[in-house]
């Protein structure tokens, strides 16, 4: 645990690990470009023959999600805690 | 008569009652050995014994099979097994007999339903389920959970009920036969829906699954991990058996992945979290059945399999730092990972594994029911193939979304709540370490699992390396969207509402009606008819008769005897003992006798 | 001729005989014979069974007042197995009220102890009549003989509970069942039970016919269908073992066995469906066992709460008999014995609540399985089998007579009307069981009371723990072992 707490409670290796992230993400988004066009696979579904549909779903999805269930929440589904108790 | 087979569920529930008897180092000797004999019958069933029908048993004129060994039953049989050596491995140190014997008896209970052959035998396991898994709720002792625990118990009641209602009407309709197979042939039957029903509930679909997120977070820490595990995946498993290719489960399923997923992105009770999280898996594994193909069949019952070992290692982290803090709510969790690394590192192994990240187990299920919308075998259009494919892979994102990065994150990292905290009994690691590794092996040695699909050969592989960017893709961009979105995930105080709003909120009124009007009527009204009517004449024509008595009939009888009395007082005169008395009576006497003689003629 | 039955009669009588004349000075002697008769009369019983099993007739014709009319007895299964239960649960409940008697010091022993032995020939007498007129003088007897025991405590309350039920009982006794008699003998010539009925098969003045069924079914108000059913709970005043004794050794299932000898021995199946009358019974049995379970959701005294679960449950024997199939049936009468084995338990263990803490309401009952952990344990096992959940006696008799309302479904076709909803009457109550039962269970095991020190001194009186197991474990065992019961049970109607 102290090797972990020394990553993320120093500021300048938590930048680091923040680069590295950035970097990964650029490596995963190229692959998933990539690697289709490398390796020609036969899909029924029509997302999957999509470039990069994996990482761009990914994303919309995320955010779609966090930003419906949060309305959601706020229409009415997210009450107190003690809601049942009368 | 030989024994062939022992069975494993009844080896469990018999053993379970040996427990309270022990004491110490037996007692706890036992708890291990229980399960591990079951694991070992239930190999031995897979490798020695040849698929049939075995313990065979003649109850209420019916024909009862204890024990259906085949390929579908043997899987199954063998992850709960396993689910309950490592359940008992996390609850060693709990000092509480009835929770162990619960335990066992519920696991037992599990498999007697997995090699039940026929609906009776099913039905008496699925009810002895339900009641052992209800003390595991109630043996936390505190107020919400013992309301939690009566609640859970109505609704798996209420399921057996529908269930009983479905097995009769399916005997009769097949002429007393209630062998349980394929339900196909009477597709939308009364029984064929009753049934279903029964068993979604179970499977804790919506909207009949509110029991899950209302009972599981209040269940003891270890008694949550085994409630993870039975009630719903051997709901699948009959799903599975009952109900392969019925096409409205593929759009239950999608919607059951995005429900469990939306409740699950807002929860703030960890373990609430993770139940609606169940919920979400649970809607992959009912899609997969819906579906139908061969693929789609072996895909949910890995999803099944790989989903008991991560879902367990996830309940047992959260129970851990329950255990340890005292803490259930995320929104007072943080900072974890200093006095708990290694919870947080199984953790993270069961999030991982949860979220399909390639070498976990996850990934080489998961995506085999994702996969099998694209499966030729399956009569849809490319459209609703589409559809279900998004949705599913949707479902997905938000999955490594609020169980892989949202609830490690928020319990272990974040702010700082700074708790005191240590790492959990030693036993607890151990079994969460155990089911750590058996999430690394089948997502790494995935032909072990693969081999004990019910429909072989598994034509799938997982690890081509567009699956794998894919996925990687998916995940490392939703991650990137948690990045960003990270304010609006965080925990707060709060609570969401399901479907049990409606009985929770009925059952007020209800019981006021009961105990006010309807209670006036039966002792006022109905009672006050007794009163005026019945009561009032009666006890008023008593009275009368009592009065007649004493006044009339006294008096009569009184009156008689006076008269009697005179009566005899004069002719008692009679009786004077004088002679010439005597002599006046017998002359008057004989000249009466003369004059009638004389005029008689 | 067989005078077993006879003797078996007499049996009980001379036993009460003998416990009057040992008196209260010699207690233990009295409680012997007590004993002693109930082994007697079980050994008696018992050794009828192989005679009855092969068909052999018992019979014993006392003496004839008309022709038609006369007192005899004749010994059949569906009388054996009814006679058997209440002589089993007779030397149970005679082993808990010397534990209830003695502990609570309680007043008029002998006249209780005798009584209840009087209770017994009268039960026997009614198990094994041949014909109404016998059936009749029995149960109205029994109900003369129970009156001391309901009234036993000899408050206020205690008279006008005793009253009411003297009122409830003999009032309908007299108003619809001598009405009924006279008129079934007027129109048949004959009062003997006979398998599948003495109507004629071709049945002049049907609407008659259906009147004095129905003055049967409310004249035998000991079977508590509603409206007649006030009576029950208002006997709530007696003592713990007399409830023990007029729930289920004798006097409700008196009158569910009198109702079901009226449908199938007297009515017959055919008839039944042709005059209708199996709608009435089935009505009237259906809204009995909702009503009777609502109202038991709204009670808090513990007594009462099983009192209307009571009156609902005897319901499900009615609507058994009434589907008029061999489940149904089957059902109906299995579950005579399987109730009477369950509600006995839940009794005794409310009786054994009330000796060790004075604790009468369900609301004072939190935490108590601390103090009477045997006690509470029994209490759940038999709330399992009144529910009805496997494998508990209640879950086989639910079983059969889910299955003949099915089978009454599939046999009525396209002319069923109302099959499937007597299926949903029958599991809506059993969720309705489970809620007003479950929280007695979980009130007494989870939830937080009796940790005072003077709480420590409750202690389970082993007299009343020990019955109360037994018949708890025998709820369970005829649950797994259901053989014994459903042979009676199913010959009456193959």
């Amino acid at each position: 645990m102290k090797f972990l707490e020394r990553q993320l409670g120093d500021p300048s290796r938590r930048a680091r690990l923040k680069l590295g992230c950035y970097v990964g993400l650029a490596v995963v988004l190229l692959a998933d470009v990539a690697v289709p066009l490398v390796f020609h696979e036969k899909h029924t579904i029509s997302f999957e023959s999509w470039p990069a549909f994996g990482s761009v779903l990914g994303l919309i999805a995320s955010v779609l999600i966090v930003v419906v269930s949060k309305t959601i929440g706020k229409l009415g589904l997210m009450r107190r805690e003690t809601f049942y108790d009368s | 008569m030989t024994l062939e087979w022992v069975h494993p569920g009844l080896l469990l529930i018999l053993g379970a009652w040996v427990l309270p008897f022990l004491k110490g180092g037996s007692k706890r000797a036992a708890m291990l050995l229980l399960p591990a004999a079951a694991v070992v019958v239930c190999v031995y069933s897979g490798t020695v014994l040849s698929p049939d029908n075995y313990g065979k048993i003649s109850f209420l004129g019916q024909q009862l099979v204890f024990g259906r060994v085949d390929a579908l039953s043997l899987v199954f049989s063998y992850v709960f097994s396993a689910m309950s050596l490592v359940g008992m491995i996390y609850a060693l140190h709990v000092d509480d007999d009835a929770q162990h014997v619960a335990a066992l008896t519920y696991a037992g209970g599990a498999l007697g339903v997995t090699f039940a052959g026929d609906f009776l035998s099913l039905y008496v396991f699925w009810e002895l389920m339900a009641i052992s898994s209800v003390f595991l709720v109630w043996l936390r002792r505190d107020a919400t959970a013992v309301a939690a625990g009566f609640r859970y118990l109505l609704v798996h009641v209420f399921g057996g009920l529908v269930l009983l209602a479905g097995i009769v009407l399916y005997a009769n309709a097949h002429g007393g036969s209630l062998t349980f197979d394929n339900l196909g042939d009477s597709q939308h039957s009364l029984a064929w829906t009753l049934i279903l029903v029964a068993f979604l509930v179970n499977a804790a679909a919506p909207p009949l699954g509110a029991w899950l997120p209302d009972a599981y977070p209040n269940a003891t820490v270890s008694g949550a991990v085994f409630l993870s595990a039975f009630t719903t995946k051997s709901a699948i498993y009959v799903l599975i058996r009952g109900f392969p290719g019925t096409e409205v489960l593929v759009w239950l399923g999608a919607g059951m992945a995005l429900y469990g997923m939306v409740y699950a992105v807002l929860e703030n009770d960890a373990r609430r979290v993770l139940a609606y999280d169940i919920i979400s898996q649970l809607g992959y594994m009912i899609c997969g059945i819906g579906i139908g193909t061969q693929m789609a069949l072996n895909g949910a019952t890995a999803h099944a399999f790989a989903h008991i070992f991560y879902k367990a290692l996830l309940f047992m982290s959260a129970g851990a730092v329950l255990q340890v803090t005292g803490r259930r709510k995320l929104s007072e969790m943080g900072g974890l990972y200093k006095t708990m690394p290694i919870t947080m590192g199984l953790c993270l192994v069961g999030a991982l594994s949860i979220s399909a990240v390639p070498l976990f187990s996850g990934f080489v299920s998961k995506s085999m029911v994702v996969s099998a919308t694209g499966d030729l075998d399956w009569q849809a259009s490319l459209a609703h193939r589409n559809i279900v494919f998004l949705l599913l892979t949707v479902a997905a994102s938000g999955t490594f979304l609020h169980t892989g990065l949202r609830l490690p994150y928020f319990m272990f990292f974040g702010e700082d709540a700074g708790l005191p905290a240590r790492e959990p009994a030693r036993n607890m690691l151990v079994a969460m370490g155990v089911a750590a590794t058996a999430c690394v092996l089948i997502g790494v040695a995935y032909p072990l699992l693969y081999w004990n699909l019910p429909h072989q050969p598994v034509d799938y592989h997982p690890y081509t390396a567009a699956h794998i960017t894919s996925s990687l893709g998916l995940l490392a961009f939703t991650g990137l969207g948690f990045c960003l979105l990270r304010k609006q995930l965080k925990p707060q105080p709060g609570m969401c509402v399901d479907t049990d709003w409606v009985y929770r909120r009925l059952a007020d009124p209800c019981l006021r009606v009961l105990r006010g009007p309807l209670t006036r009527f039966e002792f006022g009204f109905v009672g006050q008819i007794y009163e005026y009517v019945i009561r009032g004449p009666v006890l008023g024509v008593a009275r009368w008769l009592c009065r007649f008595d004493s006044r009339v009939v006294d008096n009569t009888a009184m009156g008689a005897g006076r008269w009697t009395q005179m009566v005899s007082g004069k002719l008692s005169t009679l009786v004077s003992g004088n002679a010439q008395h005597y002599g006046l009576i017998m002359a008057a006497g004989v000249l009466t006798l003369i004059v009638l003689a004389m005029f008689a003629r | 001729m067989s005078v077993m039955p006879l003797i078996a009669v007499l049996v009980p009588a001379l036993g009460a005989l003998l416990i009057a004349c040992s008196g209260e000075r010699r207690a233990n002697v009295r409680e012997f014979w007590s004993v002693l008769s109930g082994v007697v009369l079980l050994g008696l019983n018992a050794s009828m069974i192989p005679a009855v099993l092969s068909d052999t007739a018992l019979q014993c014709t006392l003496f004839q007042v008309l022709p038609g009319i006369e007192i005899a007895f004749r010994v059949d299964k569906f009388g054996l197995l009814f006679a058997l239960g209440a002589s089993v649960l007779w030397i149970v409940t005679s082993f808990y009220s010397i534990g209830y008697m003695r502990t609570l010091q309680e007043h008029a022993q002998t006249r209780y102890f005798a009584c209840f032995a009087l209770a017994l020939t009268a039960t026997t007498g009614v198990a094994f009549s041949a014909n109404l007129f016998t059936v009749f003088l029995f149960y109205e007897a029994l109900t003369l003989i129970t009156y001391p025991l309901v009234a036993h405590k000899e408050t206020p309350e205690a008279r006008a509970g005793a009253r009411k039920y003297a009122i409830y009982l003999l009032g309908a006794a007299k108003v619809g069942l001598v009405a009924a008699i006279i008129l079934t003998y007027n129109q048949v010539g004959t009062l003997d039970f006979r398998a599948g009925g003495i109507l004629p098969s071709d049945l002049q003045h049907p609407e008659l016919l259906f009147l004095v069924f129905g003055l049967f079914l409310f004249g035998f108000a000991k079977n508590a269908l509603m409206p007649l059913h006030s009576w029950l709970p208002a006997a709530m005043v007696a003592p713990t073992p007399v409830s023990a004794l007029l729930h289920a050794v004798a006097v409700v299932k008196t009158g569910v066995f009198c109702t079901l000898r009226v449908f199938l021995f007297v009515y017959g199946e055919e008839a039944m469906r042709n005059l209708g009358v199996d709608q009435l019974a089935l009505g009237a049995a259906s809204v009995t066992i909702l009503v009777g379970s609502l109202l038991a959701l709204g009670q808090d005294n513990l007594k009462a709460r099983l009192a209307f679960s009571t009156v609902s449950q005897l319901s499900y024997i009615i609507l058994g008999a009434a589907l008029l199939n061999s489940n149904g049936v089957t059902g109906g009468i299995a579950h005579i014995t399987n109730h009477a084995v369950s509600k006995i338990t839940l009794f005794l263990c409310a009786g054994s609540i009330y000796v060790s803490t004075h604790k009468t309401e369900i609301s004072q009952l939190s935490g108590i399985a601390r103090r009477m952990p045997w006690t509470m344990a029994a209490f759940a096992l038999g709330s399992l089998s009144v529910v009805g959940i496997p494998p508990t006696s209640g879950f086989v008799s639910k079983w059969y007579l889910a299955l003949g309302t099915v089978d009454r479904h599939a046999q009525l076709g396209a002319n069923d009307r109302f099959s499937l909803m007597l299926l949903g009457v029958l599991l809506v109550s059993s969720l309705l069981n489970a809620i007003y039962l479950m929280p007695i269970v979980y009130k007494a095991y989870f939830e937080k009371g009796f940790d005072s020190s003077e709480d420590e001194q409750i202690r389970e009186v082993p007299w009343m723990v020990i019955p109360l197991t037994i018949t708890a474990v025998a709820s369970l065992l005829l649950g797994i072992f259901p053989e014994p019961v459903l042979i009676f049970a199913g010959s009456v109607l193959p």
